[in-house]
């Protein structure tokens, strides 16, 4: 019984700590700042595309070299340590900005007023992310219409078109099941811009929470068109058929020749010009060990 | 004498103990219920732009939502519609099994055949949801659209009847335990007076363990309500007024899951996310309130424990 209400008088003891603790670290104290300054981290943030290859590459970085002396003899002993944390694509550029973070994570194309606040600092592209608009292998529309117009993807996509005998009088007599990311994500937003131009989606789309869903969803219905990352359609190549668009397919060529153009580069910004030890974590992400971590991750690395 | 004197003590001793000890009790609930409190203030402020500029009446009732449109639309009323079928229906579903369950298991059951089903029923609420909705999309949706030619499976049926299954653990133990609290003179008094077991159960236990288990199905409404991942994965997501439980249609949980993440903090989109957050939130204290308004009505008119 004693032991009990020892232990109860402790946990509330460390819950009221942790709640002052809480409210202190929020005001605006000057002896964090401080220490700031003699901090050696490198911090990160931003979209959650971006986050797991940086995450990722940033691991690797760590366990090969551990301190920064070993990545150049030049750099003090310190341990390398970078944070890296989620938050979408505005609040990277944001954060970057107002120096929370050293770098922004960005995967949409920059509008001309945000590229000149980095004016002085970096952008650096380190892939692409690819959408290619994919539809079930066992549907026949893969066989009768794999390209198709701009303006017949708007009509499917907006809802004006519901049946696919309305596509190609050839097709089955069957609802059109269009598949979506989340209205107002990364990924919807490449394809309003690149395909839909401003046309508001079919509000009887379905809106899918992954990417991966959404391959799984047009790999198990045959009437679903959806537009996937093309990793994704990469690592299913029997299951997914892709579609051009315009004449144009989702081939490496195209997409690095920047014809292929439902898609969004994946960006770092920085505010100011790196330092030493940034500069060096930008050139691991561009080294080969780098680019392989975007491409395992399903997405397009930027040509070298 | 001296041995009385010990007895004092050891009096005094325990009482100090008992005061400590149900001051701890009060503070803790004193800071839970400020921590509910600052988290609705929070949510309120983070939202409020949304009431004071779009109006509670046109948020509430407006069926377009397109806030990233120029001019953004924001109206959550096709979400709230979707989120009470789903939430409705789940209950519909699952208050006839569960009640069914938790008498057989109180009164009928053998005592080996309830020793091994109250287990597995407790286990049934320990798994995750996200394993609800995965075994949802995989097999459900898959059956619906093959047995009937559905051109896709996702519905608000689809998510209710995964729904059903979680909450039917929270039904059957809660009211087990209401109609097993009946006191037991009842019970011998029945005896006494010669009825059936059928009788016992249905017209003596379950009038006087109402209380319990009505409270048992406000629980069942709040978290089938505010159940996000198995309702993201099956209920299709589609952003049209639902008009009947077998359309598609987009829970508020599923809606804010989906959206939060990629909105800019202090965007509209943000604080529209965070205004439904608040809708969902009264919703569920609204069932709860309303659940033990109904509970002290019935207490005030009669025949109950």
């Amino acid at each position: 019984m004693k032991k009990l209400v020892h232990l109860t008088v402790l946990l509330i003891a460390l819950l009221v700590l942790g709640l002052f603790a809480g409210c202190s670290s929020n005001e605006p104290g000057g002896e964090n700042n401080a220490a700031a300054k003699e901090d050696f981290s490198i911090k990160i943030g931003g979209s959650s595309t971006l986050a797991p290859i940086i995450a990722q590459c940033a691991d690797q970085f760590t366990e090969e070299y551990k301190t920064w002396d070993k990545v150049d003899a030049n750099l003090s002993e310190e341990p390398i340590v970078i944070f890296v944390s989620t938050g979408g694509s505005g609040f990277g550029l944001k954060s970057a900005l107002d120096g929370t973070f050293d770098f922004g994570m960005v995967s949409k194309t920059l509008k001309d007023e945000e590229k000149e606040q980095f004016a002085d600092g970096t952008i650096t592209q380190i892939g692409s992310d690819v959408l290619v608009i994919g539809v079930n292998a066992d549907n026949p529309v893969a066989q009768v219409k794999p390209d198709m117009s701009t303006e017949d993807l708007v009509a499917i996509f907006s809802g004006q078109v519901k049946n696919w005998k309305e596509v190609d009088p050839s097709l089955p007599d069957r609802p059109i099941v269009v598949a979506v990311r989340d209205l107002g994500g990364g990924a919807s937003e490449v394809f309003d811009n690149a395909i839909m131009k401003g046309t508001p989606i079919s509000d009887q789309a379905l809106q899918i929470p992954s990417m991966g869903a959404l391959a799984g969803k047009i790999m198990d219905n045959t009437d679903t068109i959806g537009y996937v990352s093309s990793g994704l359609v990469n690592q299913n190549p029997d299951k997914i058929i892709p579609i051009s668009v315009d004449g144009i397919s989702p081939t490496l060529e195209n997409i690095n020749s920047g014809a292929y153009k439902v898609g969004r580069p994946l960006l770092l910004v920085s505010k100011d010009a790196p330092n030493d030890r940034e500069q060096k974590f930008l050139d691991y992400l561009l080294s080969e060990t780098g680019l392989k971590v975007v491409e395992e991750m399903g997405y397009i690395p930027v040509a070298r | 004498m001296p041995k009385k004197r010990v007895i004092a003590i050891d009096r005094s001793n325990k009482e100090w103990k008992e005061k400590i000890i149900s001051s701890i009790i009060i503070a803790t609930a004193t800071v839970s219920s400020l921590l509910l409190l600052a988290m609705l203030l929070f949510i309120l402020k983070e939202s409020w732009p949304v009431w004071s500029q779009i109006g509670i009446s046109s948020f509430l009732s407006g069926a377009s939502w397109r806030p990233l449109g120029s001019p953004p639309q924001i109206g959550i009323l096709s979400m709230i519609v979707s989120t009470l079928w789903v939430a409705g229906g789940a209950l519909l579903i699952a208050t006839p099994l569960g009640f069914a369950c938790a008498i057989f298991l109180a009164e009928f059951a053998p005592p080996l055949l309830a020793a091994v089903l109250r287990p597995v029923v407790n286990i049934l609420t320990g798994i995750p949801s996200v394993v609800y909705g995965f075994l949802g999309a995989a097999v459900l949706v898959k059956f619906f659209e093959v047995k009937f030619d559905l051109a896709s499976g996702e519905s608000l049926f689809a998510a209710s009847l995964i729904l059903a299954i979680m909450v039917i653990p929270f039904i059957v133990t809660n009211s087990e335990a209401a109609l097993r609290s009946v006191p037991l003179e009842y019970r011998y008094a029945a005896m006494a007076l010669g009825v059936s077991r059928q009788h016992l159960a249905m017209k003596i236990l379950v009038p006087l363990a109402r209380k319990g288990m009505l409270g048992a199905l406000a629980l069942a409404f709040g978290r089938s309500m505010g159940e996000t991942m198995a309702v993201l994965m099956l209920a299709g997501n589609i952003l049209r007024l639902p008009m009947s439980w077998f359309a598609k249609g987009e829970p508020l949980p599923a809606l804010i899951a989906l959206e939060l993440g990629s909105t800019t903090p202090g965007s509209l989109h943000y604080q529209a996310l965070f205004a439904a957050g608040l809708v969902l939130v009264l919703m569920v204290m609204t069932v709860n309130l309303g659940i033990n308004i109904l509970l002290y009505r019935l207490q005030k008119g009669g025949h109950t424990i």
